[in-house]
């Protein structure tokens, strides 16, 4: 594979401007994941000193092993609901490696009301499970919550994908022979109590774990029985007369170092395709891409220099460089793991849509893993392209990707509007992994559109009624609908509502992928085949 | 295949003719015998060539591959065969839209000099903004639409003065 030639002039205006631009949306970004990890009322804080329990975030980093890498999924989840009171939603999640194995760590965030589940939080737990389902991930729950936010229950119990969800993917799980471990730090009360239970291995901790289907206050008003916490459901009880616990521990850390033990037992994974080539840096400097990204969603460039940032060697072996050119298909290398990319670089026309689905089947074919670089407004629209087709070229496109046996794995590096989310693998198309730039902007369609359409179609209603026609009411439509899209189509809401796994910087993106197509291996390729291709 | 490299400031050519019952490498044609003992691990070897021992260290830093070998130390340059076949220069005179849309500002006039990757318009098109650049270095010998003209799928939207021999 040959290096890609940067034609980036890092002195020109331009480059400087984009570059002020998004190194002031990284800065951002980074302000709002250190409150969102770690400011919390002291009140909070002095309650949990005092219990003598770690934060989740102190749990976490003694279980790691020392010197390798966490990877945090959704750190901003619900950071624009809830008024801002439940920041990462609550919960941590994120892979790791514990006693050298790549596990899912999941952790109940005592300093937010108690760790009590919000239904985004529920959303994260279900996510991170789903994760460690499709990548064959072994889970390591971190446990100590009230339970379920009792306020918000309808939007977190009942449906298909709300609390339930939690312990059918664990049961799932342990079918597939995916080890799970649970380290009962605080609470698990009701639902939360069936976490360590379907857990293979769980660890209690002595005078503040305790598991029970009904605390002491609801034990008294059910029957009237009084029951001290310790009686009804600490570690003595559990771990020798009930066994829904395993090991009984000291103290915190002796939980995790127990934990750390069981983690050395499992055995180790055998991964798909793995023949990893060394690795090696990108030629050219990741830190470029704040230059690279424009200052304004609607100006285009050119994908080829972000691959030249992300990939070993900044070596692209370019598929079909002069057919469909508005997308660009080539292999490269990421962490030493061999990658099929596609990359927007404008509209997709017929020919990129065609050239999109052949490449993408190339790649299920020779088992390689395919990345999705996403800037995309939508397929073209006129005249002539509905004339050839496009419809049907954008739906082969979208079976071929659907249909796909390799991991997949999406990067949204700027717009992703309509149904070129779809084709480039948007949330809806089960991707191993998302991750979102500060920058990037998604929905059905631009807010500056949304709003000249809806302007327009109030200009008809009054028309029709015979009324005069109230520029100044019309202006108020276009504004507010502007205001609304702008909150809507923000990384910060998309994030919030958990439609990606998280914002990341860009100059991360080569390291956040190396941790997740390394996870990814530990799966079984799907098999080969897909429906019926509209030609 | 032959390898090219460049050595010591000159190009040479490697091919390897056969690997058993001994390595025989052709150097610009030359036939060598070759045996290899050892590689320490540290990067140093013992080259065996027509029953002469040779000593030489070699290291790679980042793409450089340099060589130690009696007392001095040189760079070793891999030819790219693809990079030496040079590009065609078809089509590259002229700045085409890439897709239809609505031209929304000309940045340069017939007759400017511009750099390659220079914008010369920017055209609209399903809410996104595109620079059009030149291909080439060069001079701008018309520019073809203006602000607010749409332009077609390919359409040519400015064209550079056709290289002279001077250039």
């Amino acid at each position: 594979m040959r290096k890609i030639q940067s034609s980036l002039n890092a002195s020109s205006a331009e480059f400087r401007r984009n570059a002020a631009h998004n190194r002031r949306l990284a800065a951002e970004f980074r302000a709002r994941q250190e409150a969102a990890r770690h400011v919390r009322p002291a009140r909070d804080l002095e309650r949990i000193a005092k219990q003598g329990k770690m934060r989740p975030r102190e749990r976490i980093e003694k279980l790691l092993d020392p010197g390798t890498p966490f990877l945090e999924l959704s750190s901003l989840a619900a950071n624009m609901a809830y008024g801002g009171e439940a920041p990462s939603a609550s919960c941590i999640a994120g892979i790791g490696i514990v006693s050298g194995k790549e596990t899912m760590i999941r952790a109940d965030d005592c300093t937010v009301k108690g760790g009590a589940w919000y239904p985004l939080t529920v959303k994260k737990i279900v996510r991170a499970l789903d994760i460690a389902i499709e990548n064959r991930l072994p889970v390591i729950h971190l446990c100590d919550s009230a339970g379920g936010f009792l306020p918000l229950q309808a939007q977190l119990f009942p449906d298909k994908q709300m609390g339930g969800r939690v312990f059918r993917n664990q049961s799932i799980l342990s079918k597939l022979g995916v080890k799970q471990l649970s380290l009962v730090f605080g609470h698990c009360t009701a639902g939360g109590a069936y976490i360590p239970a379907l857990s293979d291995y769980n660890v209690i901790v002595r005078g503040t774990g305790a598991v029970f289907l009904g605390g002491p206050p609801l034990v008294r008003a059910a029957t009237g029985e009084e029951v001290s916490v310790e009686d009804l459901g600490g570690a003595d009880m559990h771990t020798s007369v009930s066994g829904v616990c395993d090991y009984p521990a000291a103290n915190e850390e002796e939980a995790i170092l127990i934990g750390r033990e069981i983690a050395r037992l499992w055995r180790e994974p055998t991964k798909i395709a793995w023949r990893p080539e060394p690795a090696e840096d990108p030629a050219y400097d990741p830190e470029e891409l704040y230059g690279i990204l424009p200052d304004d969603v609607k100006k285009q460039f050119d994908m080829r220099e972000v691959i030249a940032r992300i990939v070993d060697g900044s070596r692209f072996h370019e598929y079909q460089p002069n057919y469909g050119a508005t997308l660009i298909c080539g292999f490269a290398n990421i962490w030493g793991f061999k990658v099929g990319i596609l990359a927007n670089n404008g509209v997709l026309f017929n020919d990129s849509s065609l050239k999109g689905a052949h490449f993408i089947e190339l790649c299920n074919q020779n088992e390689t893993p395919l990345l999705f670089l996403q800037n995309i407004t939508g397929y073209m629209v006129g005249r002539e392209y509905e004339r050839k087709g496009i419809t049907k070229d954008g739906a082969k496109m979208i079976m071929a990707q659907s249909c796909s046996r390799v991991p997949k794995f999406t990067i949204m590096c700027n717009g992703s509007f309509g149904a070129g989310n779809y084709g480039m693998c948007g949330r809806a198309f089960d991707g191993r992994f998302l991750f979102s730039w500060p920058n990037h902007q998604i929905g059905v369609m631009g807010g500056e559109q949304a709003a000249n359409v809806l302007a327009e179609v109030k200009v008809n209603q009054m028309k029709r009624s015979g009324e005069a026609i109230d520029r100044a009411l019309i202006e108020q439509v276009r504004e507010q609908t502007l205001a609304a899209y702008q909150e809507q189509l923000s990384a910060y809401y998309s994030t919030s509502e958990l439609w990606d796994d998280g914002i990341i910087d860009p100059v991360d993106t080569r390291n956040a992928l190396g941790v997740a197509i390394s996870a990814s291996l530990n799966a079984p390729l799907g098999d080969l085949g897909y429906g019926v291709f509209r030609f | 295949m032959a390898l090219k490299l460049t050595f010591a400031g000159r190009v040479h050519i490697l091919e390897i003719v056969r690997r058993r019952p001994h390595l025989v490498v052709s150097i610009d044609g030359r036939e060598h015998e070759i045996a290899a003992t050892g590689d320490g691990g540290d990067g140093r070897h013992t080259l065996e060539i027509a029953g002469e021992a040779l000593h030489v260290a070699r290291a790679q830093v980042g793409e450089r591959q340099v060589v130690r070998l009696r007392g001095r130390t040189h760079e070793i340059g891999l030819i790219d065969p693809r990079s030496e076949i040079a590009e065609t220069g078809a089509g590259n005179d002229e700045v085409k839209a890439p897709m239809p849309g609505r031209v929304v500002s000309v940045h340069k006039s017939a007759g400017d000099a511009v750099l390659r990757g220079e914008a010369v318009a920017t055209i609209e098109s399903m809410k996104l903004q595109m620079a059009l650049v030149a291909p080439r270095d060069g001079r701008l010998a018309a520019i073809l639409r203006g602000e607010g003209d749409s332009v077609d799928k390919d359409e040519t939207v400015a064209r550079l003065e056709a290289l002279t021999s001077e250039d």
